[in-house]
């Protein structure tokens, strides 16, 4: 049976101007359908102005549209208090905001952060560097034999030093998706460290609910989830947020300026400082009520269909080796090698087949290590994804082994 | 898609010159192309004004892997100034920018690289090495 896209490709002005190309990288960031680009133009064409600013109607209405997006895209994430949901450029913005400014105000030499061996850089470098900064201990949660997290070396490393772990919702380079209820419970028995989430993998994927993963922090960004680049967020907790000092400083985040002091704006502008993204902002809430439409169980559901089907033909040829746990574990992602041809190359032959896969290491080094490879390909999977894809994939690595076997 | 797999590269890479260690080398250094993790240190000895002898080792695609040992053969016996020079020179075979006749015939299977924008940090990975060791 032929497994169709579950979004219309028409939808998808890219796909449809160059319908012979096979994406598969939306992992890295996924194609935009035309009711975000008509949000993104029309917000310029009709309410463009600066918001929080001005006395008058445009003002106003722009504020308005801001403030709509922040709503819409707050109870797409299960979050009630949208106030708490910050605005940032995405995941990694969103991470260096929380290791700058609740890691500067709590983390001291003799505390301990934990985070993973599965992490992104964006999840991992603002940690090692705020470490290096305080003093503080690093600790990395190491993988199993089978790619996942290690749980039980969790339960070890966490102890009542512990002020921070900073975990996965979704590996970006292998989709093992991380069972948060289970890191959750293993670090609030064991200390009252705060848990940081990195959600840019999964909240394109699996549908969130902040109030229910009782964890403290939540990140995302916007392009990967069919929004516009430059746009994405941070979820925190009321409590937490407030008592954080500000990570920028400028217009919109303050309440009074005094020649020597000042003093700081309400959530959520106190992390807001400048002048917002609002365009973007509204696009992201177009984004988020179109994959509202489709439902996320059916976003879920597609792509376990496409990666089950991707995998099984995959591993179907000779010299591949399929990384990460089996498909129902994972969420979107195909990594993978193919003996004697580099990830590199492959990518460029499967380029001129019209596939667009990532070749290397998928910002992800210190799993790249422990996975004893330097770099993997990786095909990934979205909504406008179907079996023609798949087949795609499949004939142009053919194409590759047929080309490196010539030689010789 | 031919025309940077031919099969001239791909021999290099299947069964490359000069991929060995050289204990005793004048200078060595190494190359990482962020974008991929691939790594390759090359060694050189000098003697005389002249590259006596040059290898590398590492993990690299295709590209890099078949460069670097093109430049291994190439490299050989030159001044160190020619075998600059020679670098120069590759930049600019990927730019579309050589001096005619300057580069040898056995380099002429990196020309298929030329059109692979991506690829030509592959490519120069090993050169840059060769220069730094020059220089150094």
């Amino acid at each position: 049976m032929t497994l169709y896209s579950l979004a219309p490709r028409a939808d998808f002005p890219l796909l449809t101007s160059q319908p012979s190309l096979h994406y598969l990288d939306s992992a890295a960031t996924s194609q935009k359908p035309q009711v975000v680009l008509d949000a993104l133009q029309s917000f310029y064409q009709t309410r463009n102005a600066n918001p929080h600013r001005g006395a008058y109607a445009l003002s106003a209405a722009a504020t308005d549209a801001y403030h709509d997006a922040r709503a819409t895209i707050a109870g797409f994430l299960g979050v009630a208090d949208s106030d708490t949901l910050i605005f940032t450029r995405g995941t990694t913005e969103a991470m260096n905001l929380i290791a700058s400014s609740w890691g500067s105000a709590n983390v001291t030499a003799g505390d301990e952060i934990v985070i993973t061996a599965l992490e992104h850089h964006a999840n991992f470098v603002p940690w090692q560097q705020l470490a290096r900064r305080t003093g503080a201990t690093l600790r990395i949660v190491e993988l199993t034999a089978l790619q996942t997290l290690d749980l039980d070396q969790l339960r070890d490393l966490v102890n009542g030093r512990t002020k921070l772990v900073a975990v996965t919702h979704v590996s970006n380079a292998v989709g093992s998706i991380t069972p948060l209820a289970e890191v959750v419970r293993l670090v609030r028995a064991r200390s009252s460290a705060i848990i940081v989430v990195d959600g840019a993998q999964a909240a394109p994927h699996l549908a969130v609910n902040f109030e229910a993963l009782g964890i403290d922090f939540y990140a995302f960004s916007g392009h990967k989830l069919l929004g516009p680049m430059g746009i994405g967020g941070l979820v925190g907790r009321r409590a937490l947020l407030e008592s954080m000092p500000p990570y920028h400083f400028g217009g919109d985040m303050i309440e009074w300026v005094h020649d020597f002091d000042s003093t700081w704006n309400v959530l959520p502008h106190k992390f807001e400082a400048g002048t917002p993204n609002a365009a973007d902002a509204v696009a992201l809430a177009a984004a988020v009520r179109y994959l509202q439409a489709l439902g996320m169980d059916h976003v879920r559901a597609h792509e376990v269909r496409l990666l089950e089907l991707a995998e099984l033909r995959v591993r179907a040829l000779p010299g591949v080796t399929v990384y990460g746990p089996s498909p129902a574990e994972r969420s979107g992602v195909l990594s993978f090698s193919l003996a004697d041809v580099h990830p590199h190359d492959l990518a460029t032959i499967l380029d001129q087949h019209g596939v667009c896969i990532r070749a290397g290491h998928h910002c992800a080094q210190p799993l790249m290590r422990r996975l004893g490879v330097s770099a993997t390909a990786r095909a990934s999977f979205y909504v406008y994804s179907d079996e023609s894809d798949v087949d795609a994939l499949c004939g142009a690595l053919e194409a590759a082994q047929t080309l490196f076997a010539t030689v010789d | 898609m031919s025309a940077m797999y031919q099969d001239a590269l791909l021999s290099h890479y299947r069964a490359p010159h000069h991929r060995r260690e050289i204990v005793a080398s004048t200078a060595a250094t190494t190359r990482r192309n962020p974008v991929c993790g691939d790594e390759i240190r090359v060694m050189v000895v000098i003697a005389d004004g002249r590259i006596a002898d040059v290898a590398f080792t590492g993990r690299g695609c295709s590209i890099a892997t078949a460069s670097a040992s093109m430049m291994t053969d190439a490299a050989r016996g030159e001044t160190i100034a020619d075998a600059l020079l020679m670098t120069e020179q590759v930049e600019r075979m990927l730019t579309g920018d050589e001096t005619p006749g300057a580069l040898p015939d056995t380099l002429a299977p990196l020309r298929g690289v030329a059109p692979f924008a991506g690829r030509h940090g592959c490519a120069l990975m090993p050169w840059m090495a060769l220069r730094d060791c020059l220089r150094s």
